[in-house]
C-alpha cells in the first residue's frame, strides 16, 4: 500500500492536507524532522500515520494535561486501544501498571515532569521506540509561550546516539525558537518543513480606545450584534466571569471557562460549544488547545496576549473550516502594563532568590515558599530549575534577561496595536517569514468591513440555561433519548 | 447564604471554645486527632469534611463577611465570640442536612460512577458507542466497564430499570425540587451537555458555593435512603460500593482498637505498640465516638458520667480545663471520654 491508501485505510481521509506527506516520508526515513504548519493543520497525523507503520511505540512529548488528554481521547474514539499517557494524573499502581506493558502500547503520551523521573527514563532506555515526538515544540525555547524548565532536559533525557528520530511539531515557531530547539534536542540536521503562519481566511481587526469602559461597552455591543460562534480572551479568571455575566444579561448565549474550573466544567463547556447551544465562550488562555470546533466566526482580544506567538495560537482557533472569520484586537490605554505585569507573575524576583537560599542553608524545603503563598507555582518551578543548574548571582542575571524578555514580547505585541501598514505582514514577519499575497478585507490597516465578514445576529434562540426541565425528563430524556 | 449558615451554626456548636480556623478544619475533613476528637465532644459529625477543597481564602471572606455584618466578633487571642444577631439568624433558619462522617467526600465517586454510566447509556440508546468518556480517572472507567457487563447492558434493558430506580428514589427523597435537578443537570449524555455550576447559579439565582452545598447535601440524602433499601435499588445500590465509610477510624487508633477489643489494657497496648500513654487514650476516644456499643463503664464510673454532664449543662462549656477544675478527681483522659460519648446521653 502507498502512503495514500494507508491515510485512507487508518483514519478515512482522501488527501493529505500540506506538509503532511513531505513530514510523514521523512519520519519514515529516519531523518529528524522540524515541522511548523499552522495551527488546525492537522500536525497529529505527522505522527499518527507513522504509528500504525511502526512496529515500534511512539513516544509523544507533550507540553499540557489537557491537550495530552485531549490527544488520547481523540485516538480512543478511533477505537485505538493501545495508547496511554503518562502524567502527574496516574497514582503509583496506575504507573506501574502502564510501565510495566510500555512496549505493547502504539502511542505513549508523556508529560516533560513525567520523563526527567529516573525510573520513567530507565525504561523508557530500555524499550525500542520508533519515534520521538515534541508537540508544541515551542515550548522548549525559553521564550517559549509557557516556560517550562522540564523541557529543557529533553535533550539530556533522549541523548544523542542510538536514538530514533525525533519530530518536532508547532505551529508557532520563530526563527529563534526553531534554531532553540534544534539545539536543545540536538537533532541531527532536521528536514525542515515550513508552512506559512498565515491563515488569509482570519481578518485581523483592531479598535483602540481611551478607556476600559468603552473598550468593555463596545464589545458588549459588537457581540450583541454580530453572529457567533466566538471568543472573547481575556487576562483573568474573575474577568471571564463578569464579561459573561454580562452577556447572559443581553440574552446571550455564553459562558465562561478558566484554568480554576472543575475539569467536568470544562468539559460541559467544551460540548456545549460544539454542540451549538452556547455562542460565546469567555476564556483565559487555558481554553484553545484540544477545542475541535471547525466553525468559530469570531476571536476577540479584549486583553493583550502576552506574545505574538500566544496571540497566533489563539486567533488561530477561528476558522478551522477554511471560511471567513475575524480576529479582533481590542486596546485600551494602558492595557500593556497589565500584560507586562501578568506576564511576571509567572517569574520569579531577586527576592525569591535570596528566600530560597535561605531556607536552603536553613536546611528547610524551598518548596515552602509555595505552600505558604510567596510565589506562584509556575515562578517556583523555574527557579528550582535555574537553583539547581547555576550559582544565585547568575540565576538572578538569568531572571533578569527573561524579565527583559517578557517585557520586550509584550511590546512586540503592541506593534500590532500600533501598526499603520498590513498587520499581517508584521504577523508573518514575526515569524521570519514574508507574506505573498493579501486576502480581500486583509486587516484593519489595509481596510476592512466588518460586516463582509460576519453576519449579524440573527435569531435569539433558547438559552440552555433558561430551558426549564423538570428533573424527572432530563433523567428520561438522557437515558431512553426520546 | 447557606454557607454562612453552615458556618453560624457550626461556630455556635463550638461554643467559643475553639479558634475561628476549627470550622475551616473540620470543613475539610483534617484527619488530625483535635479535629476528629472535636467532632465528637461538639457532635458536629454532619460536616466533617463536606468541603475538601474548600479553599482558605474563601473561607476568610466568608469569616469577613460575618464579622462585617456584626454576627461575629474575632478577639484577639484568635478566639471568637457570636452575637446577639447571630442568635436570631440561628433561629430563623434551618440548615440542610449532611451526613459528612460518614462519605467524606466519597460522594463524588458515587457520582462519578453514576455520571459515566449514564453517559454510556445514553450514548447506547443513540445507537453511539464511541464517545470520549466523562470521567478522565481510568479507575472509574474500569468500574463501570464492568458495572455494565455484570448487568448485561447488552440487552438494552438497563436504561429503564436504572430510569425506575433513580425516579423512585429521588421521589422518596424529602428535598426540594430544586436540589433533585441540580443533581440531574450534573449529568451529560449523547447531544446533551450538563450545566457548569455557573450555569446552574445563574438559573437558580444562587451563589455557587450554596449551589455546591446543596449539591453535596443532596447526594448524602440519596445515598442514605439507596443504602437503607438495598433491596429495592438493585443498580444504584451497586454504585455505592465502598462509598459509605463505616469504621471510620484512623489508621493507626484501628490498630489500638483491635488491640482493645482482644482484652489489652490502655498501658499493655502503649507498650506493645510503643507510643505514648496519651496517644493511645487519643485512639480510645475515637473509638468511643464510633462504636455504638463502646462500653465506658470500664474507664469512667456511671456516677462520674453523670457528674459530667451536670458540670456541661452548668457551666455550659465543653472546656477540658473548666470541667477538670470542678472535678478534680476525674483524669482528662474520662472527660474526654465523657464528652466524646456525649451525644447518647442527650438523646
Ligand atoms: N488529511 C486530512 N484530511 C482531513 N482532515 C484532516 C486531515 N488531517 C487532519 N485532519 C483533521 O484536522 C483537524 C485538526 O487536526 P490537528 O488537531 O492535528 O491539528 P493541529 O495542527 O495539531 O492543530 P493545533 O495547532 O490546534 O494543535 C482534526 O480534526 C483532524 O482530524
Ligand atoms: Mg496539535
Ligand atoms: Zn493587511
Amino acid at each position: 500500500m502507498n502512503l495514500k491508501e494507508l491515510l485512507h485505510k487508518h483514519f478515512g481521509y482522501n488527501e493529505f492536507r500540506p506538509g503532511q506527506k513531505e513530514v510523514v516520508e521523512q519520519v519514515l526515513a529516519g531523518k529528524d524532522v522540524m515541522a511548523l504548519l499552522p495551527t488546525g493543520m492537522g500536525k497529529s497525523l505527522c505522527y499518527q500515520l507513522p504509528g500504525y507503520i511502526f512496529n515500534q511505540p511512539v513516544l509523544i512529548i507533550s507540553p499540557l494535561l489537557s491537550l495530552m488528554q485531549d490527544q488520547v481521547d481523540q485516538l480512543k474514539k478511533m477505537k485505538e486501544k493501545r495508547v496511554v499517557a503518562l502524567n502527574s494524573f496516574l497514582d503509583v499502581s496506575q504507573k506501574r501498571m502502564a510501565l510495566q506493558t510500555l512496549q505493547n502500547y502504539r502511542f505513549i503520551f508523556i508529560s516533560p515532569e513525567m520523563l526527567v523521573q529516573e525510573n520513567v527514563r530507565e525504561k523508557l532506555n530500555s524499550i525500542k521506540l520508533s519515534l520521538i515526538v515534541i508537540d508544541e515544540a515551542h515550548c522548549i525555547s525559553q521564550w517559549g509561550f509557557d516556560f517550562r524548565p522540564d523541557y529543557l532536559r529533553i535533550g539530556e533525557v533522549v541523548g544523542k546516539e542510538n536514538r530514533p528520530p525525533i519530530l518536532a511539531l508547532s505551529a508557532t515557531a520563530t526563527e529563534k525558537v526553531l534554531g532553540d530547539i534544534e539545539r536543545y534536542l540536538n537533532m541531527k540536521e532536521p528536514y525542515t518543513y515550513i508552512h506559512s503562519v498565515d491563515r488569509p481566511n482570519i481578518h485581523l481587526g483592531r479598535r483602540i480606545f481611551q478607556n476600559r469602559e468603552d473598550k468593555l461597552d463596545w464589545m458588549l455591543e459588537h457581540v450583541s450584534k454580530t453572529e457567533g460562534p466566538g471568543i472573547i480572551y481575556t487576562q483573568s479568571r474573575s474577568k471571564t466571569e463578569k464579561i459573561s455575566e454580562r452577556l447572559l444579561q443581553l440574552g446571550i448565549r455564553c459562558a465562561s471557562y478558566h484554568g480554576g474550573m472543575e475539569t467536568l466544567d470544562r468539559q460541559f463547556i467544551q460540548q456545549q460549544f460544539i454542540e451549538g447551544s452556547l455562542d460565546w465562550i469567555v476564556a483565559t488562555n487555558a481554553f484553545g488547545m484540544g477545542v475541535h470546533k471547525q466553525d468559530v466566526r469570531q476571536v476577540i482580544h479584549e486583553s493583550l496576549p502576552s506574545n505574538v506567538a500566544n496571540y497566533m495560537q489563539e486567533i488561530g482557533r477561528a476558522g478551522r473550516d477554511g471560511k471567513d472569520a475575524l480576529a479582533l484586537l481590542l486596546y485600551s490605554d494602558a492595557d500593556e502594563d497589565f500584560a507586562k505585569f501578568v506576564g511576571m507573575d509567572d517569574l520569579p524576583t531577586e527576592g525569591h532568590v535570596d528566600r530560597y537560599m535561605e531556607l536552603h542553608f536553613q536546611q528547610l524545603q524551598p518548596g515552602m515558599m509555595v505552600q505558604n503563598g510567596e510565589i506562584s507555582e509556575t515562578a517556583f518551578r523555574v527557579l528550582a530549575y535555574w537553583m539547581h543548574q547555576l550559582p544565585a548571582h547568575e540565576v538572578k542575571e538569568k531572571l533578569s534577561s527573561m524579565k527583559t524578555g517578557k517585557i520586550k514580547a509584550v511590546e512586540e505585541v503592541m506593534e500590532l496595536v500600533h501598526a499603520k501598514s498590513c498587520m499581517r505582514e508584521k504577523l508573518v514577519h514575526y515569524f521570519g517569514q514574508t507574506l505573498n499575497a493579501k486576502p480581500s478585507d486583509c486587516c484593519q490597516c489595509c481596510g476592512l468591513s466588518i460586516e463582509n465578514i460576519i453576519l449579524p445576529r440573527q435569531t435569539t434562540e433558547k438559552n440552555v440555561q433558561e430551558e426549564s426541565f423538570n428533573w424527572k425528563d432530563r433523567i428520561k430524556n438522557l437515558l431512553l433519548q426520546t | 447564604m447557606i454557607f454562612q449558615q453552615i458556618l453560624l451554626e457550626i461556630f455556635h456548636k463550638f461554643n467559643g471554645e475553639r479558634t475561628i480556623s476549627a470550622p475551616y478544619h473540620l470543613l475539610k475533613g483534617k484527619r488530625s486527632g483535635q479535629t476528629i476528637q472535636d467532632v465528637g465532644i461538639y457532635h458536629l459529625h454532619k460536616y466533617f469534611g463536606v468541603l475538601p477543597k474548600l479553599a482558605r481564602q474563601t473561607y476568610d471572606k466568608a469569616i469577613s463577611a460575618l464579622v462585617e455584618e456584626e454576627i461575629l466578633i474575632v478577639l484577639q487571642d484568635g478566639f471568637y465570640k457570636l452575637t446577639n444577631k447571630a442568635t436570631s439568624h440561628l433561629q430563623e433558619n434551618k440548615t440542610l442536612p449532611f451526613d459528612g462522617w460518614h462519605y467524606r467526600g466519597n460522594e463524588h465517586l458515587f457520582f462519578a460512577r453514576l455520571s459515566l454510566v449514564v453517559q454510556s447509556l445514553s450514548h447506547q440508546s443513540a445507537k453511539q458507542m464511541s464517545f470520549i468518556p466523562i470521567q478522565k480517572d481510568e479507575q472509574v472507567q474500569q468500574w463501570v466497564r464492568h458495572f455494565l457487563k455484570t448487568n448485561h447492558y447488552q440487552d438494552g434493558h438497563l436504561q429503564q430499570k436504572l430510569l425506575e430506580e433513580i425516579v423512585m428514589s429521588l421521589e422518596n427523597l424529602n428535598v426540594e425540587e430544586e436540589a433533585k435537578e441540580m443533581v440531574m443537570l450534573r449529568l451529560s449524555g449523547y447531544k446533551t451537555a450538563g450545566l457548569t455550576w455557573q450555569q446552574i447559579s445563574y438559573k437558580m439565582k444562587l451563589s455557587e458555593m450554596d449551589i455546591g452545598l446543596i449539591y453535596i447535601s443532596t447526594l448524602h440524602k440519596w445515598l442514605n435512603e439507596i443504602l437503607q433499601k438495598k433491596d429495592e435499588y438493585f443498580l444504584l445500590n451497586q454504585l455505592t460500593e465502598a462509598v459509605r465509610v463505616n469504621i471510620p477510624l484512623s489508621g493507626s487508633a484501628s490498630q489500638t482498637a483491635e488491640l482493645f477489643k482482644n482484652g489489652y489494657s490502655v498501658e499493655e497496648i502503649s507498650r506493645i505498640r510503643r507510643l505514648k500513654m496519651s496517644t493511645i487514650e487519643d485512639h480510645i476516644v475515637e473509638l468511643a465516638m464510633n462504636e455504638p456499643e463502646f462500653n465506658m463503664e470500664q474507664f469512667v464510673a456511671k456516677a462520674d458520667i453523670q457528674r459530667v454532664i451536670e458540670a456541661v449543662d452548668e457551666t455550659h462549656t465543653r472546656k477540658l480545663k473548666v470541667l477538670h477544675q470542678m472535678l478534680p478527681y476525674l483524669t482528662y483522659f474520662q472527660i474526654r471520654l465523657v464528652l466524646a460519648r456525649g451525644e447518647r446521653f442527650e438523646s
